[in-house]
């Protein structure tokens, strides 16, 4: 891997799924990268039989981090709470280790970012707000 | 480069004098961080292999010698900010420690409860936060200059403001770290002055580039960084006036800031001891002055050649299609660095595919965030350079941004 852009990494960064405006206060999760200030603030709207229906999210970021929501907020969709947070924990055992198998789709692109460790913290941002959502039990937003 | 050679100054010549050049990297983030020439590395190096010892404590013949060569170079420093007394030189880890000596060793106890204390729209992190917890541990009000729509400090404002008597301190940059334009520190001072107030210049982003002389400004406290002047990193300094200095609290207490303790109490040694508790970064402290020797050993033609290369940088970034130049393009020079953003690419992403062809540059908030939310934006990338760049790394930059933005579009 010469560039960390590949292809697949910037179809989602140029057209990011799940991207959208939150209005202040209503999200389920946020997270800040404070060395370069990239934020995301993260909606999970859940189906009345426990499964997430839509992954919504405000991004001020780079395209590392816009492709990892993209592709996130895409696979999550149809899953469960306890699904998500497994999701979140395989992701981070891939993530710049043994990296993502031909199942994770589009995430192989993020394969071989630990030589830009600097931007794995990009790819982890959505991921860190999808936590502090969880973390906040069914209930959602207080 | 021939281009690059103009009245005897040789680029390529200079950049032979520092190692970590040979790696294959256009270091274009001077504004972080310069680097070290091989004389400062040596001098470090000697002063651990030949004079090391704790000095200004020791009676044995290397601690004379220790203490020599920091003295030596508090004077070597009194001398490089204009010909101060050397005890108006006090050594500190670097700029934000500098900032935060005064503001809380000095400024706190001279501000009251609806007080003014002012910094401009573009301080850095480091000239902010200092002053922001001063104001709110005592109830005074934080004041900021705002920046002219060519990006200049709006000192119409600034006198307004003044006007209410309630001024007591500013804290002003002498160069943005992120617009890149020296500010007009001398009217500052007046201003300031005039209404009886005290001011503290960030020097950090001027010292390797314009002479220095902190009478001139006419300030009251000048603090800087070594490591941005070709130094090493962890070494700073605090000029401050004698009669100031002499006011301001230690903010730290500990060994050879004494003169007498007591069990239940304690005088303080002479300014500027006072203020350098713990035994200090002598190699550090040496490498300053080295630096500052290498320094005023380069012809003018160095810092002629620095600011033709930001304007080299300027000129072209601007005229690519999507970017903008932050900061003044006229009327306030730019002696080192540009910061811009290109449209449809995140700032970090254009350093990384720069980082890709062996650019450094700088991409984020840049410890400025108060500024980027006025300039309305979240982020920016910022070539910045020193005198052993080159005309061609300035082309390599504008053609990778090109590149960046051609991935992105």
């Amino acid at each position: 891997m010469n560039t960390l852009y590949q292809a697949s990494l910037l179809a989602h960064a140029k057209q990011p799924y799940g991207a959208t405006r939150l209005a202040p206060g209503t999200e389920d999760g946020e997270a800040l990268n404070p060395a370069c200030g990239d934020e995301i603030r993260v909606k999970l709207v859940w189906t009345p039989g426990g499964t997430l229906e839509r992954l919504t999210y405000e991004l001020h970021g780079c395209a590392v981090s816009a492709a990892a929501a993209s592709m996130t907020a895409r696979c999550l969709e149809g899953r469960t709470r306890a699904e998500v947070a497994a999701m979140g924990v395989a992701f981070a055992s891939r993530l710049g280790r043994e990296g993502f198998e031909a199942e994770w789709g589009d995430f192989q692109a993020f394969n071989g970012i630990e030589r830009f460790p600097a931007r794995m913290h990009c790819a982890r941002l959505v991921w860190r707000a999808v936590e502090q959502a969880l973390a906040k039990g069914p209930g959602g937003s207080p | 480069m021939k281009e690059d050679r103009r009245d005897g100054f040789d680029p390529d010549a200079l950049r032979r004098q520092f190692a970590i050049l040979n790696r294959e990297v256009a270091w274009l983030d001077n504004a972080a961080t310069t680097q070290r020439p091989e004389s400062v590395l040596r001098a470090m190096d000697e002063f651990y292999r030949q004079h090391n010892a704790n000095p200004r404590r020791s009676v044995h013949r290397l601690g004379t010698e220790a203490t020599a060569v920091y003295e030596q170079a508090r004077a070597a420093t009194a001398r490089f900010v204009g010909g101060a007394a050397p005890e108006e030189i006090v050594f500190t880890s670097g700029t934000t420690a500098s900032i935060n000596l005064v503001a809380a060793g000095l400024a706190r106890g001279e501000i009251g409860p609806g007080d003014h204390v002012w910094v401009s729209a573009a301080e850095h992190h480091s000239n902010w936060v200092p002053w922001q917890k001063a104001v709110h541990a005592v109830g005074a009000r934080l004041q900021v200059i705002p920046l002219q729509p060519d990006g200049r400090l709006d000192l119409e404002a600034f006198e307004q403001g003044l006007s209410g008597g309630q001024t007591k301190w500013v804290a002003v940059a002498w160069v943005s770290n992120v617009l890149g334009a020296v500010n007009d520190v001398r009217a500052i001072c007046d201003l300031a002055h005039a209404a009886r107030a005290r001011v503290l210049v960030d020097g950090a982003q001027g010292v390797a580039h314009l002479p220095v002389d902190v009478a001139a400004l006419g300030c009251d406290f000048f603090a800087f960084s070594a490591h941005k002047m070709f130094g090493p990193m962890g070494t700073g300094v605090l000029w401050g006036r004698s009669s100031l200095l002499q006011r301001m609290e230690p903010l730290f207490y500990g060994g050879e800031m004494i003169a007498r303790v007591e069990e239940q109490t304690a005088t303080w040694a002479d300014v500027p001891y006072r203020f350098e508790g713990g035994t200090p970064n002598v190699a550090g402290v040496v490498g300053l002055a080295a630096a500052i020797d290498w320094q005023q050993a380069l012809p003018a033609a160095a810092h002629a050649h620095v600011a033709e290369l930001a304007r080299q940088a300027a000129d072209g970034l601007a005229a690519l299609p999507g970017v903008a130049v932050l900061g003044p393009t006229t009327g306030a020079p730019r002696p080192s660095l540009v910061s811009f953003t290109v449209q449809g690419v995140p700032a970090h992403d254009v350093a990384q595919v720069l980082d890709e062809r062996g650019i450094a540059v700088r991409a984020g908030h840049m410890c400025a965030q108060p500024l980027l939310r006025r300039l309305g934006i979240e982020s920016a990338v910022r070539a910045s350079f020193a005198p052993y760049n080159s005309a061609d790394e300035v082309r390599r930059l504008l053609a990778g941004v090109q590149a960046a933005r051609k991935i992105f579009t």
